[in-house]
C-alpha cells in the first residue's frame, strides 16, 4: 500500500453509545435522523447545549434529555440547535431538482385535462421566506417552458409574526443567500447595503399570512394544493398534534399532490396516510389510499 | 435503432467473451476454499491466498481499514484483516477488488470509479437491507449486490461503441441504463451478464441474479435474491450512488414486484422505516466515494 492510502484510512473511532441513543431519541420523538456521517455535527450541536447547561459528560445530557423535569425544554433546545441556521436560499438542491424536472411534471400531466391551469404551493412554516422565495424564483424560471400559460399561487404560512415581517421585507444577508448564484443573484434581487433584498414584484407574488398549524379551523379552509412544503417544523410536535397536522395535509393535498419535509426528516410511525415515493438524491410523501381509521 | 439482425450479431460478439480479461488467479480457489465449515478453515492459508496477488493484497487492506467494513482499529496485516473481520467479511473485500478491476479505463461511457460506487453501494446496501428484513440467507447478499451488473463490464469490454451510445442516450434522457440499452442494443446488461457467469461458472443464485435483477417476473429458485438486489439497485440509483447521471423519475418502492416478492419472505419488511434506511445511505455515500476514489489512485 502507498503512503498516500495509509494516511487516508486513518480509522475513525465508533460512535460514541450515548451519542447514538440521542441520535435515536431525536429521531423517535422529532421524526429527524443524523446518519452516521452526521453525528460529528449532532455531537457539535450537544456540546453547544452541554456548556450551556455546564454538563460534564453526554451520558449526563442524555438523562437531561430523558428524565421527566427537563426533558420536554430540552429536546426543545437541542432541536433549536439543531436546525439553526438552516434556513437559507436554495437549502435542498437535489429536492428543488426533483422538484423541477419530476414532480411538476406530473402534476402538471395530472391537471393537464382540467380548464384551470392553476398550481397551489404552500409553505407550511415558511420561516423568515427563503424557502417560498426560493419556490417561486424556480416557478419564474419555468415560467417560459413548461410552465406557459399556467398561473402558480404560493402560499407562505408561519406561526411567528416576527419571522413573517422579515419575510415580507425581503432583506437578506450573506449566511441566507450563501448558495444562491449569480444568475438568481442578478434577476431577482436588489442591493440592500451589505445586504440583498427580494425585487418587489417577486416578494407581491406570494402571500405570506400568519397560521397556527394546530389551528383546526384554519387548517381545514387550506383547500385544493398541489405541494406542500412542511420543513423542519413538525418535528417540534408532539406525536398526537403531529398526527393531526398531518391528516389535515392529506385533506388539503388535491389527490396527485406532494408533501415534502426536511432533509432527514420521516413520517415513520406518525402516518399511514402518506406513501414514501423516492425522487432523484430526495424524498417526498404522496398520498395512499387511506386506512380505515388510519393513524 | 437496433434491428434483430445487429442484435445478434453484437450477442454473437458478446457470447465469444475473448476481450474479456479473467478473474484474478486467486479468487476462485479462495472462493472454493471458503466454502467449507469454517471451524476447518486455516487463516495462514486464507492469508496466503489473498497474498498471492499483492496488488490485490494491498487493495484488500485499504478496503479492510474502512469503517464500511465495521472495524474501528487500526489493520495493518492480511492476517490481522483475516482475524479481526472473519473469513466471510474478508473474501467478500478480496471479490470485491478483484472484480472492479476488471473494469475497462478509457473507454468514455461509464465512469470506472462511479461504477465501482454503484457496485460496492449496492453490496452494502444490500448486506444492510437483508440483515433488517431478516432475509433469509443474508451471507449472500453482499456479493449478489456486488456482482449484479457484471453485464456492464460485458458491454463495455466487447461493445464499447454500441454501449457508450445507450449510455449516452440513457443520460441525456434521465432514463434507466438497461432501458437504454434495450432501445440502442436491443438487449440488456443481463442478458451479456448471464454469459459471463455461465463462463465463470458463478452460483446458481448468483447467476439468476446477474441476468433477471431488470426482470424478476422470471426469476425462479432465487426470486428472493434477486428481489433483495432489485430493490437495492433502484435505492442506490435513486441516490447518488447511482451511474454518474440522475434518473428523472419518481420510485414507489411498495410498487416494485421485487417489494411483494420480499413481503411474502421476510416478516420484517412490513415495519421497514424506509425512510431511515435511505437516510442511513447517505453515510455510506461518503464512504464509498472516499474508498473508490482512494483504492482507484493507487
Amino acid at each position: 500500500m502507498t503512503m498516500a492510502a495509509a494516511t487516508i484510512f486513518s480509522v475513525e473511532v465508533p460512535p460514541d453509545p450515548e451519542l447514538v441513543r440521542i441520535r435515536d431519541l431525536i429521531y423517535h420523538s422529532a421524526g429527524i435522523f443524523h446518519p452516521d456521517n452526521k453525528l460529528r455535527l449532532l455531537l457539535d450541536r450537544c456540546g453547544r447545549r452541554m456548556k450551556e447547561l455546564k454538563t460534564q459528560t453526554l451520558r449526563e445530557y442524555c438523562e437531561q434529555l430523558t428524565s421527566k423535569p427537563t426533558k420536554q425544554t430540552e429536546l426543545i433546545a437541542l432541536l433549536n440547535e439543531i436546525t439553526i441556521g438552516e434556513t437559507c436560499f436554495f437549502r435542498s438542491p437535489a429536492q428543488l431538482e426533483a422538484l423541477r424536472h419530476v414532480v411538476l411534471p406530473k402534476i402538471l400531466e395530472a391537471k393537464s385535462k382540467l380548464p384551470q391551469r392553476r398550481l397551489r404551493i404552500w409553505s407550511a412554516g415558511c420561516s423568515t421566506g427563503e424557502e417560498p422565495y426560493t419556490l417561486r424564483m424556480l416557478l419564474l424560471e419555468e415560467a417560459p417552458g413548461r410552465l406557459m400559460d399556467w398561473t402558480a399561487e404560493i402560499l407562505a404560512t408561519d406561526l411567528n409574526e416576527r419571522s413573517l415581517a422579515h419575510a415580507m421585507n425581503g432583506i437578506y444577508g450573506t449566511y441566507s443567500t450563501r448558495n444562491l448564484t449569480p444568475h438568481y443573484r442578478q434577476k431577482y434581487f436588489l442591493p440592500a447595503g451589505e445586504q440583498l433584498q427580494v425585487q418587489p414584484a417577486v416578494r407581491n407574488s406570494i402571500s405570506f399570512s400568519r397560521l397556527n398549524l394546530s389551528d383546526d379551523g384554519r387548517m381545514s379552509f387550506m383547500k385544493g394544493v398541489d405541494i406542500i412544503f412542511c420543513c423542519n417544523v413538525l418535528i417540534y410536535f408532539d406525536l398526537a398534534s403531529k398526527r393531526r397536522v398531518i391528516r389535515h395535509f392529506y385533506n388539503n393535498l388535491l389527490p396527485h399532490g406532494y408533501l415534502f419535509l426536511g432533509h432527514s426528516e420521516s413520517l415513520y410511525s406518525v402516518s399511514d396516510d402518506f406513501q414514501l415515493v423516492h425522487l432523484p438524491g430526495a424524498t417526498a410523501y404522496i398520498r395512499g389510499e387511506r386506512s380505515e381509521g388510519g393513524k | 435503432m437496433n434491428t434483430a439482425a445487429t442484435k445478434a450479431t453484437l450477442l454473437n460478439r458478446i457470447a465469444g467473451l475473448d476481450h474479456i480479461p479473467t478473474i484474478p488467479a486467486v479468487l476462485a480457489p479462495l472462493l472454493r476454499y471458503l466454502q467449507q465449515p469454517v471451524e476447518d478453515l486455516d487463516v495462514q492459508k486464507v492469508t496466503d491466498m489473498i497474498g498471492q496477488d499483492k496488488s490485490l493484497a494491498a487493495q484488500c487492506l485499504q478496503m479492510a481499514n474502512s469503517p464500511l467494513f465495521g472495524r474501528w482499529q487500526k489493520i495493518d496485516s492480511l492476517r490481522g484483516a483475516v482475524v479481526g473481520l472473519g473469513f466471510h467479511r474478508v473474501s467478500d473485500i478480496a471479490m470485491s477488488c478483484g472484480v472492479l478491476n476488471l473494469m475497462p479505463k478509457n473507454i468514455g461511457a461509464i465512469d470506472p470509479v462511479v461504477f465501482w460506487e454503484h457496485s460496492l453501494g449496492c453490496a452494502l446496501v444490500c448486506r444492510r437491507f437483508a440483515r433488517k428484513i431478516s432475509y433469509p440467507d443474508p451471507s449472500k447478499a453482499y456479493l449478489a449486490g456486488l456482482l449484479h451488473d457484471l453485464g456492464i463490464i460485458v458491454n463495455l469490454w466487447v461493445l464499447p461503441k454500441e454501449f457508450r451510445e445507450a449510455y449516452e442516450f440513457a443520460r441525456a434522457e434521465g432514463i434507466p441504463l438497461h432501458e437504454a440499452e434495450q432501445k440502442v442494443l436491443g438487449f440488456t446488461h443481463c442478458e451479456s451478464g448471464r454469459l459471463l457467469a455461465d463462463k465463470w461458472e458463478l452460483s446458481a443464485p448468483l447467476k439468476e441474479v446477474v441476468s433477471l435483477h431488470h426482470n424478476i417476473q422470471e426469476a425462479h429458485d432465487h426470486v428472493g435474491l434477486v428481489a433483495l438486489v432489485e430493490i437495492s439497485d433502484l435505492l442506490c440509483r435513486m441516490s447518488g450512488l447511482n451511474y454518474g447521471y440522475i434518473e428523472n423519475r419518481q420510485v414507489n418502492l411498495l410498487e416494485q414486484t421485487g417489494f411483494s416478492v420480499l413481503s411474502q419472505q421476510c416478516k420484517g419488511l412490513k415495519d421497514l422505516d424506509w425512510a431511515r434506511l435511505t437516510f442511513e445511505m447517505d453515510s455510506y455515500m461518503d464512504e464509498v466515494h472516499a474508498l473508490v476514489r482512494s483504492i482507484y489512485r493507487t
